[in-house]
């Protein structure tokens, strides 16, 4: 019997796809956000209004990812941007190949590109897709705990969204320890409160996205 | 369930060592996975059992290396092992935390003919 050391990552060949998907988006200067939540924590709300407020000043694409159906990229394409849509059948993430899979079907350079991944707090982590970051939304009914039950999303955003402030009245959600639960496992996260219902605390978010945008802009032009 | 999607990643891989290396059967696959990554041993031995019929991996057990979760404190210098993945450093309380260890997953060796 031959013994073989390997040591590659299992998740090598997905990494290395989303290392050239990386490249093609550095290329077209976009910056790509991978947003993950659970389901019905308000991603396609957020999108939308993320969407409504730079659709008019830059290139905006969404990459809408779900297990079947089109129902949200067709209520996204109602707000006049372009969605482009990924479904994958039976697998409760995106990967880096789905990804690729749609590149073709982009035509144009988009500033910004916003990744809605499939609705849940597992799996999406663990799988690349190229993106720059990712961005995590916590909704306030689900509770101030989750950091610490899925700590390997929280651990892993750049940017954590709490939605659904408006609720807060109603619901058992502290957003103190939301807070302190979400840096216990990441302190360097940039956290903003929002409600996509009522708009509240968007502006933060489209100042932090502005710069955002701005540094990716730079870094292409730099490299170029 | 995304270990269906890693299982099968598991499989093609280490398929691919096996040609490379010239092996047509693999026995033993020594997998290390840390504490910290998304990945259950339970459930990638379920689907090992399915994912592995009518390859190189058909005879193959997986042994599993559990990597622990190791942090170092950037404020106070420490290193800790700990068992859940709170980052708070456990000497002095500060979380400005580095993660040493406990993100791995990769296949170390294969065992084969």
């Amino acid at each position: 019997m031959k013994k073989i050391n390997v040591l590659k990552p299992v998740l090598v060949s997905n990494k290395q796809r989303a290392q050239e998907n990386r490249k093609i988006f550095d290329n077209m200067g976009s910056l790509v956000i991978n947003i993950i939540a659970s389901p019905g924590a308000g991603k396609t709300s957020v999108i939308e209004k993320i969407a409504r407020y730079f659709k008019k000043t830059l290139n905006l694409l969404i990459i809408e990812g779900d297990i079947r159906g089109q129902v949200d990229s067709k209520r996204l394409a109602k707000l006049g941007v372009d969605v482009v849509q990924i479904n994958t059948l039976t697998a409760c993430h995106l990967d880096a190949f789905m990804t690729a899979q749609v590149l073709p079907q982009i035509k144009k350079k988009y500033d910004l590109i916003l990744v809605e991944n499939v609705g849940n707090l597992v799996c999406p982590a663990e799988f690349e897709i190229g993106e720059d970051y990712k961005l995590a939304i916590l909704s306030t009914p689900e509770g101030d705990d989750k950091p610490l039950k899925y700590p390997l999303l929280f651990h892993l955003a750049r940017v954590v969204i709490i939605n659904k402030s408006d609720l807060l009245p109603f619901v058992d959600f502290s957003n103190e320890t939301a807070k302190n639960n979400i840096r216990r496992e990441n302190s360097k996260a940039k956290i903003f409160e929002v409600s996509a219902k009522t708009g509240d605390g968007f502006d933060d978010l489209y100042l932090f996205l502005e710069k955002e945008l701005n540094e990716k802009k730079k870094k292409g032009k730099n490299k170029g | 369930m995304h270990e269906f999607s890693i299982t099968k990643a598991l499989v093609d891989l280490c398929n691919a060592e096996a040609e490379k290396n010239k092996l047509s059967k693999i026995y033993k696959i020594h997998l290390k996975v840390g504490k910290f990554t998304g990945f259950s041993p339970d459930s990638i031995s379920f689907y090992f059992e399915h994912l592995k019929t009518d390859t190189k991996c058909q005879d193959a057990d997986i042994i599993f290396d559990e990597v622990p979760i190791r942090i170092k404190c950037t404020s106070c210098g420490n290193e800790n092992t700990i068992e859940e993945p709170i980052l708070v450093c456990p000497d002095c309380g500060k979380m400005s935390i580095e993660v040493i260890t406990g993100r791995e997953f990769f296949v170390a060796s294969i065992e084969g003919d």
